[in-house]
């Protein structure tokens, strides 16, 4: 392990920041556990939570808290109560501590004091909570519906133990069923334009409400692409299935998904994975990184106008798809991480060919950086657009390049080291201006830092098995596996349970935390300038499809294709 | 500079490692069934017929996520991945391949087994040579559980009449 | 009515975006869509095609539903790129997932149901007109095989899938070879271990063969030797090794010898002859 590995993980400082909470909180912890190496669940009853959780997350010294992903589970069959479980880890390379605040809740008063008022990071998944599992968050700002289908009926939980994964309840499309959008801010009258709209055709749906150019607030509806992942993982997939279908949860970051889920069930079941399997993942883990920055950056500059930068940046990015192609068998669903290690070796000819295309790509990157970041169109059209304060980003609890942008100092690679990490030396770099030019400079400095990484695994890749044997997983043990995908963190919650299933599995995607921050982020930029925002927040593609814009003076309300609004932030170039 | 590469309109071969769709060789296949217990998408089916004693194996390869699960775990490599990915069609029955194969039948009782007369013979094959008495074996081995057990029962009443006797 | 071009207009239900990177891959230059006349079209009363990616959600399925109607009505062609337009993919029988009731959700049909079609069925018993549905199966399907698929749309190549039907017709073989069948599937076994599942074959074909020329533990060692000698992958060295000792360990746990098969002249032995100390050679 590296020296700066080594402090991180220390166990004197791990047990400095447990032994302080415990300390602080005495009389109201009813147990505390140490489920893996470095997380803790502390359970406290219901009543206590906004406390607990305030104090964790504000606390003065401690830096970059964070909330890392929040769980409800039906744990009726084991323990009679419904259970919620507040993730938050301390990072800042200052300690590798995830804190999991429990609390169980019983079936005839499923309510719980919301954490929102005091940390609105925790805004979406209180909502989820409510949708999936009925469990109500009181004093919630807006509880509204989040994440099942609008024809879904009320009272109907899905994630509960007594539904079947297949059932699929509809109820009648009305007026009432509709919806809620906000109230646009007053003065103005709203065209209702419901989700049936001729030319609105699906995934994520956003209300500009503007003043003239200016953006005023924003309003949308997601989660077009619910699938019922969890519970399908939960019932219908063994341990070494659900890796598949963590790989298809997202189109870009599939093998972050599916390592961080296997390094939850290895923790829970206390698998051991060979030295070798961890570099072969840390390997792909980068190459993902790679290719996902240089889409990014490629579309930022499409959507500035600078089409030769965004051809320069594909051309570059196939080379790692054909790469890939060449190393796991296909460009984007590598299949490569199982529980235990990896399916494919890296044999010699195959390692060459990484050093050769990551020592092409660092020079055709570099020439492209220079010419980019010397465009003055791209430079003048990203500066000071789209800004995130530090606090904003902080509070939303952003992970990734949008919140390292601005000035958040947190990587899961570098606070929490898992697969090979731990071996190698890196940088992360951190912006203040939080702006779009900041985030598209980190994407650049990381895809050098992510060449430099590839090239010190493959330099020290040890000998030996490629996966681990092991037999049996005990059920109901929990833990939480996490890495660091293009995007952010990413956060997987595991119960293991009988039969070689999972009991409860929650995903968390790195944009699950982004999003809520975005209307911050867009408040008083020009209309012409969303699509750029939102790009450099590099949500899942097809977020961005359609965009409704509402003039909160006319109260006229225009639909704008992904193109038109394209267009427009192209022109929007020929001003600078 | 041509990049673009002339394809379709000139053959193109996948590189050697590419996972392209499966295939089921039906000369090794022998209907045990592991890749249909792999499968995360269920497009391998294993549908038993006792009246008329067959089993069919069925893959679908437009529910084939390609993860190569079934690859691994065929014990005879029947069913592997080929590197084809033209599988475009208008049709969805073009994607769908059958191994229909006889299940055993018990020469007792007349029964249909729930394994095949392949899989049995792959059991005998994988049998080693030397360790068990090679001859009971192959006279249980052919029958169903229940006349198996039937004949244990009845062996073991005969030799402890031997015995009082 | 042959199309010379065709303008597509894109529609997700609910994908996870891979089939939707592939695509748009495909108008960069290396594949190059645009000379086989494909243009992405900015709304749906401009095209002629919509191309469907997704396992068809129900949150997405009304207003994917509009988009098709939205169409001008001829020709209509849905191209369902990936597996989960073509038939539902992974999540098929997940509950936010569409599925007309005829179709079921825990069924044991063939062709497998799911996707894009539901949708196109349930339009069809409305009466409107909906064109043929080109299935592009992958997950996600390389920008080669897209298209392929539009290519195959477009009449320019030829189909090449066909299904198949097979019976005991078709004949069995069992095939014989130089080391015990549970044994080889050990060896198979433990080789998932050390370099996947991937190179496990043809290492130990490889293996095999030296095997059948070996008369002794001693000579098998000598040939295993001057096989990693003249090859340049360590991993595949490594891999010979660790055959060479479990294949040693496994043979003398059973602590007989092993006669060769009479019937099979390319192999002296199916296996080694192990002496009776023990001692079967090098570990």
């Amino acid at each position: 392990m590296k020296e700066w590995a080594r402090k991180i993980t220390d166990e004197k400082v791990r047990e400095r920041y447990v032994n302080e909470v415990i300390e602080r909180f005495r009389d109201k912890i009813i147990r505390v556990e140490r489920n893996a190496d470095n997380q803790w669940i502390i359970e406290i009853r219901k009543e206590d939570l906004p406390e607990v959780i305030g104090y964790i997350i504000n606390h003065p010294e401690w830096k970059e808290t964070q909330l890392s992903t929040m769980v409800g589970a039906d744990e009726r069959p084991l323990r009679g109560k419904f259970s919620l479980i507040y993730w938050i880890s301390i990072n800042g390379a200052s300690g590798d501590v995830f804190f999991g605040i429990k609390t169980y809740i019983s079936e005839d008063d499923p309510k719980f004091p919301s954490v929102t008022p005091i940390h609105p990071g925790a805004n979406w998944y209180e909502r989820e909570v409510k949708d999936l599992l009925g469990l109500i968050p009181e004093g919630h700002p807006d509880p509204r519906r989040l994440v099942l289908p609008d024809d879904w009926p009320e009272g109907v939980y899905p994630l509960r133990k007594d539904f079947h994964y297949t059932d699929s309840p509809r109820r009648e499309f009305t007026d009432e069923t509709k919806y809620p959008y906000r109230e646009p801010p007053k003065g103005t009258a709203v065209f209702p334009l419901g989700p049936y709209h001729v030319a609105l055709d699906e995934p994520g749906h956003f209300r500009l409400y503007v003043k003239g150019e200016e953006i005023v607030d924003v309003d949308y509806r997601l989660f077009y692409q619910h699938r019922g992942i969890e519970k399908i993982g939960e019932n219908r997939l063994t341990y070494d299935q659900v890796n598949f279908i963590a790989e298809r949860i997202c189109g870009i970051c599939g093998t972050a998904h599916a390592l961080a889920y296997a390094q939850a069930v290895e923790a829970a079941g206390d698998v051991e994975v060979p030295e070798r399997a961890e570099y072969i993942r840390t390997v792909m883990a980068e190459i993902e990184r790679l290719h996902s920055h240089l889409l990014n950056l490629g579309l930022a500059c499409h959507d500035v106008g600078f089409d030769k930068g965004f051809m320069d940046a594909f051309r570059l990015r196939e080379h790692v798809m054909w790469l890939a192609e060449r190393l796991t068998g296909n460009r984007k669903t590598y299949g490569m991480v199982v529980i235990g290690g990896v399916r494919r070796d890296f044999l010699e000819y195959r390692r060459s060919m990484i050093e050769k295309v990551i020592r092409e790509l660092r020079e055709g990157f570099q020439k492209w950086a220079d010419q980019t970041l010397s465009t003055k169109t791209f430079v003048k059209r990203c500066e000071g657009v789209g800004v995130l304060s530090y606090k904003d980003a902080k509070r939303w609890s952003s992970v990734g390049p949008w919140a390292r942008g601005s000035g958040r100092d947190f990587d899961a690679r570098r606070d929490h080291p898992f697969a090979a990490y731990k071996y190698l030396d890196f940088k992360v770099p951190v912006y203040k201006e939080g702006d779009v030019l900041a985030r598209c400079l980190v994407r650049a400095e990381e895809i050098l830092e992510s060449i430099w990484i590839i090239e010190q695994a493959l330099d020290e890749m040890p000998g030996g098995d490629i996966l681990a044997e092991w037999k049996e997983i005990p059920p109901y043990q929990e833990a939480v596996g996490f890495t660091e995908a293009p995007r952010g963190e990413d956060v997987h919650y595991v119960m293991t349970g009988e039969g070689n299933r999972l009991y409860r599995w929650r995903i968390r995607a790195s944009t699950y935390n982004n999003f809520p921050a975005l209307p911050d982020a867009m408040r008083g930029n020009s209309v012409a300038d969303a699509v750029l925002i939102i790009a450099s927040m590099d949500p899942c593609y097809s977020c961005t499809e359609r965009v409704q814009v509402v003039d909160a003076r006319s109260g006229k309300v225009r639909v704008l294709t992904e193109k038109e609004l394209t267009e427009l932030s192209r022109k929007a170039s020929r001003g600078v | 500079m041509a990049v673009t590469l002339k394809y379709p309109f000139v053959k193109i071969e996948a590189p050697p490692e590419y996972r392209g769709v499966p295939h089921i060789n039906p000369r090794l296949c022998i209907g045990c069934g592991a890749c249909v217990n792999a499968c995360p998408a269920d497009a391998l089916l294993r549908i038993d017929d006792y009246e008329r004693g067959t089993r069919k194996i069925v893959l679908d390869v437009g529910r084939c996520i390609r993860c190569a699960r079934c690859d691994e775990a065929c014990p005879t490599g029947a069913i592997r991945m080929t590197r084809n990915f033209e599988v475009a069609t208008l049709d969805r029955k073009d994607h769908v391949e059958v191994v229909e194969l006889r299940l055993h039948r018990c020469p007792n009782c007349g029964n249909y087994t729930d394994y095949t007369e392949r899989a049995l013979e792959k059991a005998l094959q994988i049998l080693p040579e030397g360790l068990f008495d090679g001859d009971e074996i192959r006279k249980r081995a052919i029958l169903c559980r229940n006349c198996r057990r039937k004949l244990t029962v009845d062996d073991a009443v005969e030799a402890s009449r031997e015995v009082v006797e | 009515m042959r199309l010379r071009s065709l303008y597509v207009f894109h529609l997700d239900t609910g994908a996870c975006n891979g089939c939707e990177i592939e695509l748009f891959d495909i108008l960069t230059p290396y594949y190059d869509a645009e000379r086989l006349g494909v243009r992405l079209a900015a709304s749906p009363r401009h095209a002629h095609a919509m191309a469907a990616t997704g396992p068809l959600t129900r949150q997405a399925y009304y207003a994917a539903k509009e988009a098709i109607k939205a169409m001008p009505p001829k020709p209509r062609i849905i191209v369902a790129i990936g597996t989960c337009a073509c038939s539902g993919g992974i999540f098929y029988n997940g509950y936010p997932i569409y599925r007309r009731p005829e179709s079921g959700r825990e069924g044991q049909e063939y062709p497998r149901r799911g996707g894009i079609f539901e949708l196109v069925q349930d339009l069809r018993d409305e009466g409107e007109y909906v064109g043929p549905v080109v299935y592009i199966p992958g997950c996600p399907p390389r920008p080669e095989e897209i298209l392929y698929g539009v290519a195959l749309a477009l009449g320019l190549v030829e189909k090449q899938v066909k299904g198949e039907y097979y019976t005991e017709e078709v004949g069995f073989e069992l095939p014989e070879y130089p080391i015990e069948e549970r044994i080889r599937l050990s060896l198979r076994e433990r080789l998932k271990y050390v370099v996947g599942y991937f190179d496990r074959e043809r290492i130990l074909e490889d293996f095999m063969e030296l095997v059948a020329k070996a008369k002794s533990a001693e000579e098998l060692h000598g040939l295993i030797q001057g096989y990693c000698l003249k090859n340049p992958e360590p991993r595949v060295s490594l891999a010979m090794r660790v055959l060479e000792r479990e294949f040693l360990r496994l043979n003398e746990k059973y602590g007989w010898e092993v006669k060769g098969s009479a019937e099979a002249p390319q192999s002296e032995v199916r296996g080694l002859q192990v002496s009776a100390d023990g001692d079967a050679g090098p570990r």
